[in-house]
């Protein structure tokens, strides 16, 4: 038997623009299970990033219940929220979002200072991750000296760093050619296979076909 | 984690190197001004607090009040140490009497001392109140019978070179040829700061043996001398209100006939110790120190927190400004599991990384500054004091303070960025703090503003005093004074004989001092008309029958005196009017009366200025030396020179002073005095406060427009697309450029506004010290806006016409 990490209940996000009410989402209902590889589907503005934000944590669902191991996120503290997505949380975003101003060590490494690990511990798993990663030879660079496809490496990289329970990638490829997305989907999977349970929203069938289910957003609601 | 922080936050430095450079001299000059200002605070603030029971030490003072003027007086009547010392309210009461001797010597070593200072007639009393350490000498036996002296090490070390302390005791000193004094005692000099500066102490009751015998017989409550002191300590539950009115009683039961029918009032007040240091009234007792000034400490230190504030002001619009820059960074971290406390951690951490680089360059810069401002830098001064723990702590608060301050808002403004809305569609959140730079930019420059036109005003009342004719001839004219023991008037006037031959001399005069010097010499005189009795304080200054034409003073009816000695007065026109004449003519012939001699007036003088322009001009008269047989009023030869021009004086000069060495040949007390230098000093005060304000006009100004200029940078580059379209669309360099300047041109335009009523109601108050002033101009304060404006102009200039001058195609390419 599986442990369930996320389930949703009815979630909703609403809000207000202006004067009228705005639902971005709309009762979502689903259960994700560990090891799962989840795609999220559908057109432009139909919600992924929202639903991936609000799952994250980033964000917060209006209405629902959302549970994150057992756990009640929707009526826990602030505090706590983010002390549970710094424990058990990767992201990995379309952008890549490096920090410019640090090099690939350093982007690598600064999860870990958020989690008071101790600087040895960290030198090690920085550079075990340089290494899975095939990237030692780049960890003095900067994000604007690297590809793309390099640049979200490294920012995968960041997300299992911490050795997440969950990767929620929004749009991973989105920036990429088509080799260097297949090269990123295959780490995917095989991150998968070692057990991590992974999200990710995404327009395209081939990169979708990689996870294990796909869930269809269309408006805010799941069809 | 810190060391990321710092990591980041040097490259943060680097990669806005032109912003962190506005942030960093503005920092500095800030924190400069600041550690040298705190030094001499503290320099100033620490002077006696060593003292066991500080606080209930105090000296007695007078403070005498008559219709006419007041004076105070550090010491009081001799008669009130005896009247009080009973009084259970006090621990310990101890008079002293400072009375330099005209010469010590060591007839062993056969060594000669002339004029030693700081000798006192102290007893047992003043080494209980102060505790000094005893190197050699009975302890249990101070100062206790006549002909004993207790010397200080250093004291001690010129009358007796390379001897032990120990082996002092016993000897014998030679005062003014006759006194032998026995040394009993060696003590250590005080080892910090202080203004009991005294390195010999001569046993009380030795003070008869002494010219000051018949004072100390008779101890007269109307007579008091600044050289009487009176310390008194009180107990630990002394009622100080008690203790004044038992002073307030004093005086009244001793005051005399004459005081009471002439409205003269003397009031004996306590002085506290730790304010001897600063109360310019009372004065301290090594003139040549120069007291420190609390006026001048408080406008110091508002100068230096002005100027701080303008740095961190720079900081915070800078920080806010580019805010949007950093939002990614901040948005990326957050979603890495930073909690907004940690951020705002991370920013004060970036501050404090440059607030500690400005402190470094500060520390530099503060040891040569303490060079430059050697006019404000009490002459003690040194930049080791640096290193005293209360002054790193202070530096400790003050960087973190400074952190604070332009680190905290900018901080709190950068981490509340939303997280998904920054990493969505890269927010420019920046523009949202527009408000809150621009009221920041208007307060720099009203700053600035008010330094600009205070400068002007200041300027302008200072060029007045030093152009206003004083009614004298003041130009090549220098006075040589006497040798100080010596009241000969022989010499002088051989003095003079001889000086007549030197040919480049028109005249000689001699006399007290010049007509405007900073001693008053005055007494109350009656006039009776008849009707009514008038009675006035009336200034004297004293001089031969050349007096008057050597200082080329006006004379507007009568004669000037006859001889140096027979009883006659010139009075000047102030004195004229006082006593009731209605014309100068109307005062000839009249006699006035000094106690119970009557004097008559024999002419009368136009009114010049006796002081500085800051006081009224006083009743005044001319008159002889009556009492030469006795006591001299004559101490300095007037020299008038026949040329005008400076470039002759040196020779002049040297020929002067050969003169003197071979009239007064066994002194070496040569001093002479430029009258035009004289007269400069009194607004030595003045000039200080020109200065201190040209250096803080300057530097605000430098801050505020390093301020305005990264802003101006940061707003251009944020509109290069909309000046590119603009420029295509046909619009002149001209147009963009002032485009780009109204909205700043505006808020210097504000500060103006705001500056001018705090400037003119500051330069107003400042002008009520003086008597005579000038009016408040208001072309200055055109001027000084003008000015203003057209700096600010210069600066956003620099930026926005490269900007209005690029290439368009290169702007709309680039997005
Ligand atoms: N805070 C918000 N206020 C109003 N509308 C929003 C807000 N956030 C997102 N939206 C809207 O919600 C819709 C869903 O957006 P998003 O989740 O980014 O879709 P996707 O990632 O599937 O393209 C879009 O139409 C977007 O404009
Ligand atoms: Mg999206």
């Amino acid at each position: 038997m599986q442990n369930i990490l996320v389930s949703l209940n009815e979630a909703t996000r609403t809000v207000n623009s202006g004067s009228n009410k705005v639902t971005l989402l709309d009762n979502i209902n689903f259960n994700v299970e560990e090891g799962e590889f989840i795609s999220l589907m559908g057109p432009s503005g139909s919600g992924k990033s929202t639903l991936l934000n609000c799952i994250g944590m980033l964000d917060n669902f209006t209405g629902g219940g959302y549970t994150f191991l057992g756990e009640p996120v929707h009526s826990m503290k602030e505090k706590n929220r983010s002390k549970l997505y710094k424990e058990y949380i990767g992201f990995v975003f379309q952008a890549y979002h490096l920090i410019d101003e640090l090099t690939v060590y350093e982007n690598i490494e600064t999860p870990l200072l958020y989690k008071n690990v101790k600087s040895s511990e960290r030198k090690a798993m920085v550079a075990d991750m340089l290494d899975r990663f095939n990237i030692v030879g780049k960890k003095d660079l900067f994000p604007i000296q690297l590809s793309g496809g390099q640049q979200q490496l490294v920012g995968i990289a960041r997300a299992l760093i911490g050795q997440p329970k969950l990767i929620l990638a929004d749009e991973p490829t989105g920036n990429l050619n088509s080799k260097q997305s297949e090269e990123i989907m295959e780490l995917f999977a095989q991150l998968n296979k070692e057990g991590v349970t992974i999200i990710q929203a995404t327009h395209s069938e081939s990169n979708a076909a990689y996870g294990s289910r796909i869930i269809n957003l269309l408006d805010g609601k799941i069809v | 984690m810190i060391k990321n922080y710092f990591k980041i936050a040097w490259r943060n430095l680097m990669k806005h190197k032109v912003f962190s450079l506005i942030n960093i001299i503005g920092l500095t000059i800030g924190l400069s001004a600041s550690f040298v200002i705190g030094l001499m605070i503290y320099y100033d603030a620490t002077f006696d607090t060593f003292h066991k029971d500080k606080d209930r030490i105090y000296r007695v003072v007078t403070d005498l009040t008559s219709p006419e003027a007041n004076f105070s007086i550090p010491g009081v009547t001799l008669a009130l140490e005896d009247a009080i010392s009973e009084n259970s309210n006090f621990e310990t009461v101890s008079g002293f009497y400072i009375e330099r001797p005209s010469k010590v010597e060591n007839r062993v070593l056969n060594s000669e001392f002339k004029w030693p200072n700081f000798v006192i007639f102290a007893d047992a009393n003043y080494f209980k109140i102060f505790n000094y350490k005893f190197l050699a000498g009975n302890t249990s036996e101070i100062l206790a019978s006549p002909n004993n002296v207790i010397l200080t090490e250093n004291r001690a070390a010129d009358y007796f070179p390379n001897t032990k302390p120990s082996d002092i005791i016993g000897k014998t000193l030679v005062y003014n040829d006759s006194l032998h004094i026995t040394v009993t005692g060696i003590v250590e000099n005080f080892k910090e700061r202080t203004d009991f500066v005294f390195e010999e102490f001569i046993s009380h009751s030795t003070i008869l043996q002494t010219r000051l015998r018949d004072d100390f017989l008779n101890k007269n409550w109307n007579n008091t001398n600044d050289a009487s002191q009176l310390f008194v300590k009180v107990t630990s539950n002394a009622d100080l209100s008690a203790i004044q009115n038992r002073l307030d009683d004093l005086a009244k039961e001793h005051q005399d006939e004459e005081s009471k029918k002439y409205g003269d009032e003397q009031k004996f007040t306590l002085q506290p110790l730790g304010d001897i240091h600063f109360n310019e009234k009372y004065g301290i007792y090594d003139w040549s120190k120069g007291q420190a000034s609390k006026s001048l400490l408080i406008n110091l230190a508002l100068v230096a927190i002005f100027l701080l504030l303008l740095g961190c002001i720079n900081f915070i619009n800078l920080n806010t400004a580019q805010a949007s820059q950093r939002a990614k960074e901040i948005g990326i971290r957050k979603t890495l599991g930073s909690s907004r406390k940690q951020l705002i951690g991370q920013f004060m951490g970036e501050t404090f990384l440059l607030v500690l680089v400005s402190a470094v360059l500060s520390l530099l810069l503060s040891r040569w500054l303490i060079n430059v401002f050697s006019d404000f830098v009490p002459e003690g001064l040194s930049y080791e004091l640096m290193k005293s723990p209360i002054i790193i702590l202070g530096i400790a608060i003050l960087l973190l303070l400074v952190t604070f301050l332009s680190g905290f808002y900018p901080a709190l403004v950068l981490s509340k960025f939303n997280t998904v809305a920054v990493l969505k569609n890269h927010l420019a959140v920046g523009n949202k703090k527009v408000k809150l730079r621009k009221f920041l930019t208007v307060f720099q420059f009203s700053i600035a503003q008010v330094f600009v036109i205070a400068t002007l005003l200041v300027g302008q009342q200072i060029n007045f005093l030093l152009e206003t004719d004083m009614g004298f001839k003041t130009d090549a004219i220098v006075s040589v004074y006497s040798p100080r023991a010596e009241r000969e008037i022989s010499k002088k006037e051989l003095y003079a004989q001889k000086l007549r031959a030197i040919p480049e001399i028109k005249s000689i005069s001699i006399g007290s001092h010049a007509p405007a010097s900073i001693s008053t010499n005055s007494s109350s005189v009656t006039y009776n008309n008849g009707d009514n009795e008038v009675n006035i304080d009336l200034q004297f200054i004293f001089g031969d029958v050349n007096y008057a034409e050597v200082f080329e003073l006006d004379l507007i009816a009568g004669r000037t005196i006859r001889n140096d000695t027979v009883k006659e007065l010139v009075i000047n026109e102030t004195c004229r009017k006082r006593l009731g004449f209605k014309s100068p003519d109307e005062a000839i012939g009249k006699t006035v009366l000094f106690g119970d001699q009557s004097v008559p007036i024999v002419g009368v003088m136009a009114d010049f200025f006796q002081r500085s322009l800051r006081s009224p001009i006083k009743p005044m008269a001319y008159r002889g030396d009556w009492y030469q047989q006795d006591w001299s009023q004559f101490q300095a030869v007037h020299i008038a020179f026949q040329n005008e021009s400076s470039a002759d004086f040196k020779g002049t000069l040297s020929k002067i002073e050969n003169v003197y060495k071979s009239v007064y040949s066994e002194t070496d007390d040569y001093r002479v005095e430029f009258l035009d230098e004289t007269i400069q000093r009194f607004y030595n005060r003045e000039q200080k406060m020109s200065k201190l304000l040209n250096w803080a006009t300057s530097l605000s100004i430098l801050i505020s427009c390093l301020g305005l200029l990264g802003l101006v940078i940061y707003t251009t580059n944020r509109r290069v697309k909309e000046i590119g379209v603009r420029k295509v669309l046909g619009a002149s360099l001209l147009q963009i450029n002032a485009l780009l300047c109204k909205e700043f041109l505006i808020l210097v335009a504000i500060a103006f506004v705001i500056a001018a009523p705090i400037a003119y109601y500051g330069i107003h108050n400042w002008l009520q010290d003086f008597a005579y002033k000038t009016s408040i101009s208001f072309w200055v304060f055109l001027v000084s806006g003008l000015a203003m404006i057209v700096f600010a102009l210069l600066v956003i200039s620099l930026k926005t016409l490269q900007a209005a001058n690029a290439n368009p195609v290169d702007s709309l390419r680039s997005e």
